[in-house]
């Protein structure tokens, strides 16, 4: 007898190929009825799951429209110029032609002490105290809109030409609190990306550990099949794609948790879009989004119970 | 089929199971392994399905040395074999059908493949009609069937069965040691640990009896009748 009657017997398939799908095919199936048939434990795990990534979900959907409210502030960044009360009319128009023509200027706009005032009056409700005025408090005002392509640096240099103007009392950027804003973002965009990995962490954790269970529940299976010939990878293939299966659940809750969330918000959002005469839009998860969050929940099912399996399933065998 | 070399088993805590053991159990033959409990005939089988691996000699398994092989070659090996356990093993979550048909579905074989072998086997084994039934619902001596049949269905070139009829009354048992000689008469050749002497005797099968870890009587001893079944 030769070795290669050991090898001879081979299994009467007609292509080897096929029978490996079909076994993943099974393994599918088959981790898909576990969890079908164990209702109570599969969704009490994902909705752990769900909840766990919702938290990172929802904080990034905060910012997603945070950036995209102070997108709207960036564009519109410009400099106020208030000039001395004792400039005249005709060289105040002047003025405003000569900063037109500047280089990084994009438009200029005059507004008078006579339209500063009626504006005053008409919109602050303080009318009747302007009237007890004897004179006109307000300057001229000329606003700057910088050019498009300018950057911060170009827009300081701006400021400072603008404001060693004789005429110009104040020059005020509006760029001190924007600054401020943008570094508060970045702080929460840390915060949110330092959540992320943890919250990842704990989604791996958790369904190590379930599927650490359900290897545990198993133990007497994997024997009897690692006895009759199974390889590890036949053995491995049910607990990975359970881990498929919790992540992809969980993602779809956590995508639920913070679309629910968003509805609860919106109502509110839109009174106060009304109040303030603005037209902010909340924005949701978009496509793109919702594919990212499926695809990294289910990812992180198939890592936490890859680490599950590679620890615990080599330590089961027959004694 | 199996060779041991001067095989000893000598376990961590101290315990020898198995003192520089030698036989030879040729293509086609069966074998008794009879002794007391603690004898090492449970280590013996253990050895040959690569449960344990021999502290010194060798163990041979088809010309194949079981003391260095690798561990990824392990169930490729051990599909050559159907081992059958006094407490048949078998799994309570699903139906005979499906423990019977596992071997075949870790193979890799095609459903209708599974589903004629299985059925097969199972009739071999005189339970094709209960074959839907959950392995609890069935009584001792079918499930030690079953077991047989989950045992056999990939047509393994060795079978090894220990106290198969261990928590079964005579009349039961001796219907499986018949399974057991049916299969052999077929070519399987077949190696059963069993205690059951009274069986043993009727059978008239060669015998291989463990003492404390040495073999002291073997039957299958060839230094003078080198032509036994199947040999070469």
């Amino acid at each position: 007898m030769a070795r290669t009657n050991v090898r001879r017997r081979r299994p009467a398939t007609t292509n080897q190929i096929s029978a490996y799908l079909l076994h993943h095919l099974q393994s599918l199936i088959f981790s898909l009825g576990k969890i079908y048939k164990a209702p109570t434990t599969t969704i009490m795990t994902v909705t752990v799951i769900g909840i766990t990534l919702s938290l990172p979900g929802g904080f990034y959907l905060f910012l997603k429209n945070i950036d995209a409210i102070s997108g709207d502030f960036r564009s519109s960044s410009q400099i106020s110029l208030y000039l001395e009360l004792n400039t005249s009319d005709k060289q105040a128009r002047g003025l405003e032609r000569h900063i037109a023509g500047m280089d990084h200027v994009a438009s200029t706009r005059f507004i008078s002490r006579e339209q500063s005032l009626e504006d005053f009056r008409r919109d602050s409700g303080f009318g009747k105290s302007i009237d007890t005025l004897s004179s006109n408090p307000l300057p001229h005002t000329i606003i700057v809109e910088p050019g498009e392509a300018a950057d911060t640096f170009t827009v300081r240099n701006l400021l400072n030409r603008l404001q060693a103007m004789p005429e110009v009392e104040i020059a005020k950027l509006d760029t001190e609190w924007l600054e401020r804003l943008y570094t508060i973002i970045e702080i929460a965009k840390r915060s949110v990306a330092i959540v992320t990995i943890l919250f990842a962490c704990a989604v791996l954790l958790i369904i190590g550990n379930t599927i650490r269970l359900d290897i545990q529940n198993r133990y007497q299976e994997i024997i009897v099949t690692k006895l009759i010939g199974a390889t590890d990878a036949f053995i491995r293939r049910p607990f990975l794609y359970g881990g498929v299966w919790y992540g992809l659940l969980g993602g779809i809750i956590s995508w639920l948790i913070v679309e629910i969330g968003y509805l609860a918000i919106s109502g509110p959002l839109e009174r106060l879009n009304l109040l303030y005469k603005s037209d902010m839009n909340l924005i949701t998860f978009s496509f793109h989004d919702f594919i990212v969050l499926i695809a990294s929940s289910t990812l992180l099912g198939l890592a936490g119970s890859w680490i599950a399996v590679a620890r615990h399933l080599n330590q089961i065998e027959p004694t | 089929m199996i060779e041991f070399h001067n095989v000893t088993k000598r376990y961590e805590s101290g315990f020898v199971a198995l003192s520089n053991v030698s036989l030879q159990l040729d293509d086609g033959q069966m074998a008794f392994i009879t002794g007391h409990s603690g004898a090492g005939k449970s280590t013996l089988l253990k050895i040959i399905a690569l449960i344990e691996k021999p502290t010194r000699g060798q163990a041979l398994l088809n010309r194949i040395n079981l003391n260095n092989l690798p561990r990824q070659r392990i169930p490729y090996l051990r599909r050559n074999i159907g081992i059958i356990f006094q407490d048949h093993q078998l799994l309570f979550d699903r139906p005979v059908f499906e423990n019977v048909a596992l071997p075949l579905q870790i193979q890799g074989y095609r459903p209708q493949e599974i589903a004629k072998r299985t059925r097969a086997a199972l009739d071999k084994v005189g339970l094709l009609h209960k074959e839907k039934s959950l392995p609890i619902t069935l009584s001792g001596g079918e499930q030690q069937r079953v077991g047989i049949a989950r045992a056999v269905v990939h047509k393994p070139l060795l079978l090894l069965a220990d106290e198969p009829t261990g928590n079964l009354d005579p009349i039961l048992s001796r219907e499986i040691m018949q399974i057991f000689v049916d299969f052999n008469q077929v070519g399987v050749t077949v190696l059963v640990a069993s205690h059951d002497l009274r069986l043993i005797d009727e059978l008239d099968m060669p015998r291989l009896t463990l003492n404390a870890g040495q073999l002291i009587l073997n039957d299958l001893d060839h230094s003078d009748e080198g032509g036994s079944l199947g040999a070469y």
